[in-house]
């Protein structure tokens, strides 16, 4: 456990699946050689199979504090890289040409479900879910490692693969009941999400929050009493971790999803949500039940005039209020650097 | 066993070279590296189900030259793989140690560490390598080391050369020495790698002919 820790809380209710944060994190950090079909951030379609493909059944973690034996994902699980016959269509003078896959059809990829969702019409719903590395509290990557190149930092709780110590013996992919861990071919070695280590260490939010349309990412430190972080999760306990179960002790929380009434078999609203939760349940605990009615209640009282910190804090009419301590920003940093000749 | 002194040990370097033929193999009984001793409950849980380790034997031959040592390692591996894009290679080590007496399977500690050469199968890419107990080997010193090998009919051959002379820290060798020789092997089909693997459950006496 580390001294400090650094958390993240994802508001599902929010979620617009734009993928806005996908490209955000890919363009930043996995756009070099070996890592054409890696994303450290994903945006899925629950219900769904999810990235890589069905990777809730892949073991992993621990149960009782005892270590679960896994499944390495493999490329085809998470789905290879695309490439598009764009030069061709555009400027290659065909005009019936269309736009699509140059090696065949794909067969899986990120999202790849997207919107398809679950139950049946006129009960049919579905929302997004994002994802990242957890930087968990308990890192089942990190017990697993024979190497002991995955360390958790002391000062912020980050979780981080030393690749020079890296022999891509992958028992971290196979641990990390997530699986959120990536083999890069070229250089041999395991990589993840770093939580923007680079730009947190000088106070600015991750890439995936900082260019998020939807204001649907919380930063800070779980200790910082003042932050959206503590809020969200100790304070008003609407936060969930996904997947408790796993025993890792993530630190990326996610507000449940609300949802419209669900219809009888006359078409009228019942008082049951569209989201049945049981699902929900079989994502985040059985916490998920007392979230949504804090959730409903405080949105109740604001609606007729109250006040709710809670609503206030999700709603977020600041955006700089969503990143805690991280609210320096890209360009000033750029300036400092440039200042100690760093630039 | 013996390290034959020869004068040509260029002959020596390919393992399908004729003149391996007429060397004695001293056959090294295999087992699986024992599963209480891999280094995480993760890899524990993962294996302690899953056969590993299967290949029950290793013939080993040596020569010299009073300058380069070569150890040909042949063992029975029905399918090939050379860790083509996501897959593990087969790989093969010799280990000798550096000082003290150093467990074999614990692959030794720091006040006895062990110096290994590592082959894989990807590209016959070979390796250095020290090591101070399990999970901590680190790249060795260069001992001129090289290795390569070859498949055929479900048997391995490698061929492992380096210098005699070497760093304190490299086993250093010379003709007429007397030291230990361990030996590992990787299935890389069976997803082999790390502690899992198959090794000479001990030493074996290795002499070179003076």
């Amino acid at each position: 456990m580390s001294s400090k820790q650094v958390a993240m809380v994802i508001d599902l209710n929010k979620c617009i699946g734009c993928q806005t944060c996908t490209v955000a994190c890919k363009t930043q950090w996995t756009n070099k050689e070996g890592q054409e079909g890696m994303y450290w951030n994903t945006v899925s379609t629950a219900p769904g199979g999810g990235t890589p493909k069905d990777w809730e059944g892949m073991g992993g973690g621990f149960r009782d504090g005892k270590a679960q034996a896994g499944i390495r994902p493999k490329q085809a699980d998470f789905g290879d890289a695309w490439e598009f016959n764009v030069e061709d269509v555009m400027f290659g003078g065909d005009p019936n040409g269309t736009v699509g896959p140059m090696e065949g059809d794909p067969i899986y990829g990120t999202n790849w479900d997207e919107d398809v969702g679950g139950g049946d019409y006129p009960n049919s719903f579905f929302f997004y879910i994002p994802r990242i590395c957890n930087h968990c509290t308990k890192p089942a990557c990190m017990e697993a490692c024979p190497r002991g190149a995955i360390y958790k930092r002391d000062e912020d709780g980050i979780v981080l693969i030393n690749e020079d110590h890296c022999r891509g013996f992958r028992f971290c992919q196979e641990a990390c009941p997530y699986k959120e861990i990536y083999f890069n071919q070229t250089t041999g070695t395991a990589q993840k999400c770093i939580f923007c280590l680079p730009r947190v260490e000088e106070g600015v939010a991750t890439a995936c929050s900082r260019q998020c349309p939807g204001r649907v990412r919380f930063l800070g430190f779980l200790d910082d009493e003042d932050g959206p972080i503590h809020k969200l999760v100790y304070k008003h306990k609407v936060a969930l971790p996904l997947h408790p179960e796993y025993e890792t002790e993530p630190n990326v929380f996610y507000i449940p999803p609300l949802a419209p009434p669900s219809f009888d078999d006359e078409g009228n609203e019942i008082d049951e949500s569209r989201i049945p939760i049981l699902y929900l349940i079989s994502l985040f605990g059985p916490a998920v039940h007392d979230s949504l009615e804090i959730i409903k209640h405080e949105r109740e009282l604001k609606r007729q005039g109250g006040t709710s910190e809670l609503m206030d804090v999700l709603i977020s009419r600041n955006w700089l209020d969503l990143f805690g301590p991280f609210t320096t920003q890209p360009k000033d940093v750029a300036r400092t650097l440039e200042g100690r000749g760093n630039a | 066993m013996q390290s034959r002194r020869v004068a040509d040990i260029d002959s020596y370097l390919d393992p399908a070279a004729a003149v391996w033929s007429s060397e004695a193999a001293n056959r090294i009984d295999m087992i699986p590296a024992p599963l209480g001793l891999q280094p995480t409950d993760h890899i524990i849980a993962t294996w302690e189900n899953r056969p590993y380790g299967e290949a029950e034997w290793a013939d080993l031959k040596s020569v010299h030259d009073g300058e380069t040592l070569a150890v040909h390692i042949s063992w029975s591996c029905a399918k090939i793989s050379i860790g083509a894009s996501e897959g593990f290679p087969d790989a093969a080590a010799i280990a000798f140690p550096v000082r003290g007496e150093p467990i074999l399977l614990s692959m030794g500690s720091s006040d006895a560490p062990m110096h290994m050469l590592q082959w894989k199968a990807k590209g016959n890419e070979t390796r250095s390598v020290l090591a101070e107990g399990i999970g901590s080997s680190l790249p060795g010193p260069s001992v001129s080391e090289n290795g390569k090998g070859g498949w055929s009919q479900g048997i391995w051959s490698v061929v492992f050369s380096r210098s005699l002379n070497a760093p304190e820290n490299a086993s250093p060798l010379s003709a007429g020495m007397t030291t230990l020789i361990g030996v590992a092997v990787w299935n890389g089909t069976n997803e082999e790698r790390a502690g899992i693997k198959a090794v000479s459950g001990d030493w074996t006496d290795f002499i070179l002919e003076a």
